[in-house]
């Protein structure tokens, strides 16, 4: 039969009992769900680097400039998957240029940029500002010439100087921790906002994508503490990652029961959405919902951590767990993400059907697309890694006690 | 002051001035003038080219069709969403009167199985007592696979418009 009527055959095979035309085909597809993922990840990260910053827990340490340096790097990429999503992505701009107030998306805009402009950038550039001095005199070249324009020309590392980098650094941070909840409670606020969607449409969505965030935050800077210490060849400073492990523990436990709360506040109001959304849950979404990231992603690293709470195995047999849980952690928190996303999208808003998500390899929308932003962020972290190595930077104290 | 604030603020100072001058410079002109949008764009709308002539003007010649049209199940059907646009063919055909209209005054004659199916075939999301509770103009359905594809005397593969009048079906 003829091609016109064979494409509506197979767009309709994919769907099931009543949608609306305009639901048949998922608008937001991957790339909407690394967004919430990625930014995640950066408020996770800076919240870790805080923990160490204003609550002085010293032994967190050793990861207090990974920390920082990996949430810049996936601060950097965070709007990129948005940006390529866009039809025409040239235009992103205008968005800042005539924001409206009205416009949940062009505010976005803003706080992001007071994020990393005001809170990232300042608490780095403090963080760092001697050490760029003192390397700019090391080096040559090319290197040379990038440490003294990163630190602005500066040139003054009097102890006096260096005390009011601490203490400016200091104020940056403790107004980053808000910052950071409202960088990503806002984009919580972004689905959670949407009235008509009732898989999104709830107050508690800012906070649970928070929750989520900083889980996954943490995991991220534990997994790339390990990896670098790796190929650093260095020994793994084993208090500094039970700490982690602890912190991770108790943020997943309060992420794993707010997540719940949500639910079971959904179930008791049995609204008229309830039946679709049930079906929903137990149908399309129950492999991504209940096996990727309730089981693997929540139950398995919570009761794994929860165990070392009170008995802690061998050291070599917790460094492997500490390379697996975060893996597990991480995997769950995007298939949160997921769910939400291509969830909010899978049922009619009629209520009476269901449409179903593909998704190529290739293409704009596709898996290559979504694991090229997951990379570059990397691949900026390894570059800064190198330009602003936190282990090389030298330690007042000490130095002063070996003068 | 501390030497690394006064940096800072010039630092600063310079983003906030480019991002001020770039807004300057990529704003549209006529943004702001009625509202929160670009006010050229209502011109531009005004001045875009029109496709489509409306139901009003194809009846002025073609009377004809629209009578019986008009007393058919198609009566509520504007011509034009079978025809595709026509506002060409609205301005120039009337000096074509009984001779061949050139191509780029021709428009689509809708003949083929699909074009019937567009509307008529079966699909889960035109469900039949949704359609009912609210009035009872649905489309009728059938499936343009099985509904009498060929003659079955002669075998010859038939279009709808084989058996159904398109302007009186
Ligand atoms: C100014 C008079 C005029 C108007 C207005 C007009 N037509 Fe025509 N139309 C003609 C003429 C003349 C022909 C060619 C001779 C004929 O077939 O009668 C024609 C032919 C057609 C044909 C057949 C073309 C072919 O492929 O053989 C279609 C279909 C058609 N018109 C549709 C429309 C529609 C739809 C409208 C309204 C948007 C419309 N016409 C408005 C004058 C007009
Ligand atoms: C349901 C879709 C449909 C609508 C609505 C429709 N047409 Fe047609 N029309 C057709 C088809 C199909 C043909 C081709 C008939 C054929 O070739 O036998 C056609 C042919 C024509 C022709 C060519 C002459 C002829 O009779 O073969 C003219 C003129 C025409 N239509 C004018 C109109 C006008 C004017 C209107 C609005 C009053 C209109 N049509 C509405 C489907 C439609
Ligand atoms: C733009 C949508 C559209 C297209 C295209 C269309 N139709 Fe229709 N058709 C309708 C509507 C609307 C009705 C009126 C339904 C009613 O009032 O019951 C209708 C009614 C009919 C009926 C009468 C059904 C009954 O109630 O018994 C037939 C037969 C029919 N169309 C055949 C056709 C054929 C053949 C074609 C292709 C030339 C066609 N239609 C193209 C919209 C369309
Ligand atoms: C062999 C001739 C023939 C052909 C070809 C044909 N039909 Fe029909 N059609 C009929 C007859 C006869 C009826 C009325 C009896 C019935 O309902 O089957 C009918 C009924 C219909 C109805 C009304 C159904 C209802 O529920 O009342 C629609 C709509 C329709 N046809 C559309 C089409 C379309 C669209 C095509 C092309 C894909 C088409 N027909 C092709 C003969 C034909």
């Amino acid at each position: 039969m003829e091609q016109h009527i064979q494409n509506l055959y197979e767009v309709l095979s994919q769907v099931e009992g009543f949608v609306y035309p305009n639901e048949i085909e998922l608008n937001w597809s991957i790339l909407i769900v690394l967004y919430p993922f990625i930014t995640g990840l950066v408020a996770g990260a800076f919240i870790l680097a805080s923990l160490e910053r204003i609550f002085k827990v010293r032994i967190l340490k050793p990861t207090y400039g990974i920390a920082l340096l990996t949430a810049l790097s996936f601060m950097l990429v965070a709007t990129m998957p948005l940006i390529s999503h866009l039809g025409k992505p040239f235009r992103a701009y205008e968005i800042m240029i005539t924001p409206h107030l009205s416009s949940a998306m062009a505010i976005f805009g803003f706080v992001y940029l007071w994020y990393l402009m005001v809170v990232l950038l300042l608490e780095i550039w403090f963080d760092y500002r001697r050490d760029m001095i003192l390397w700019a005199n090391e080096s040559k070249g090319v290197k040379r010439f990038l440490y003294r324009a990163l630190s602005l020309w500066t040139t003054d590392i009097s102890p006096k100087a260096i005390a009011l980098d601490n203490k400016i650094g200091y104020i940056v941070t403790v107004i980053g921790v808000p910052s950071a909840f409202l960088l990503h409670g806002y984009v919580g606020f972004i689905f959670g906002s949407i009235k008509a969607n009732p898989w999104w449409s709830t107050v508690l969505m800012p906070i649970i994508f928070l929750f989520s965030a900083i889980v996954s935050g943490i995991a991220l800077v534990m997994l790339i503490y390990i990896i670098v210490s790796k190929v650093r060849k260095v020994k793994l400073n084993m208090a500094c990652l039970d700490m982690i492990a602890m912190y991770l523990f108790y943020i997943l436990l309060i992420d794993f029961v707010l997540e719940g709360l949500d639910q079971i506040h959904r179930i008791y109001e049995a609204e008229e959405s309830f039946e679709v959304l049930h079906k929903l849950v137990f149908g399309k979404l129950f492999f991504t919902l209940f096996i990727m990231q309730g089981l693997l992603g929540t139950i398995v690293p919570l009761i794994t951590l929860g165990i070392f709470q009170f008995y802690k195995p061998k050291e070599n047999i917790r460094k492997v767990i500490y390379l697996i849980v975060p893996v597990l952690i991480l995997i769950g928190v995007f298939f949160m993400r997921w769910n939400v996303v291509i969830g909010g999208q899978l049922f009619s808003k009629s209520f009476y059907g269901y449409t179903s998500f593909k998704i190529g390899l290739i293409g704009p929308e596709g898996y290559l697309m979504a694991a090229f932003w997951l990379i570059v962020p990397l691949l900026i972290l390894a570059f800064l890694l190198w330009l602003l190595p936190p282990w090389k930077k030298k330690d007042e104290q000490s130095e002063i006690q070996s003068a | 002051m501390p030497q690394q604030i006064k940096r800072l603020i010039v630092a600063f100072a310079f983003f906030i001035l480019l991002f001020l001058v770039l807004r300057q410079v990529l704003k549209p002109s006529s943004f702001g003038d009625l509202g929160h949008y670009r006010a050229d764009a209502i011109q531009e709308n005004i001045d875009s080219e029109l496709h489509y002539a409306g139901i009003d003007n194809c009846s002025k010649c073609h009377e004809d069709i629209h009578m019986d049209k008009a007393i058919g199940f198609h009566a509520n059907l504007n011509c034009e969403v079978c025809h595709g646009p026509g506002m060409k063919h609205v301005l120039y055909a009337g000096n074509f009167t009984d001779r061949q209209l050139p191509d780029s005054l021709l428009l689509y004659k809708p003949v083929g199985r699909s074009d019937c199916a567009v509307c008529h075939q079966v699909n889960a999301a035109r469900i039949k007592i949704l359609f009912d509770t609210i009035d009872n103009s649905m489309i009728r359905q059938i499936d343009a696979m099985t509904h009498n594809p060929v003659n079955k005397r002669t075998n010859e593969k038939l279009n709808c418009i084989d058996c159904h009048n398109p302007h009186q079906p």
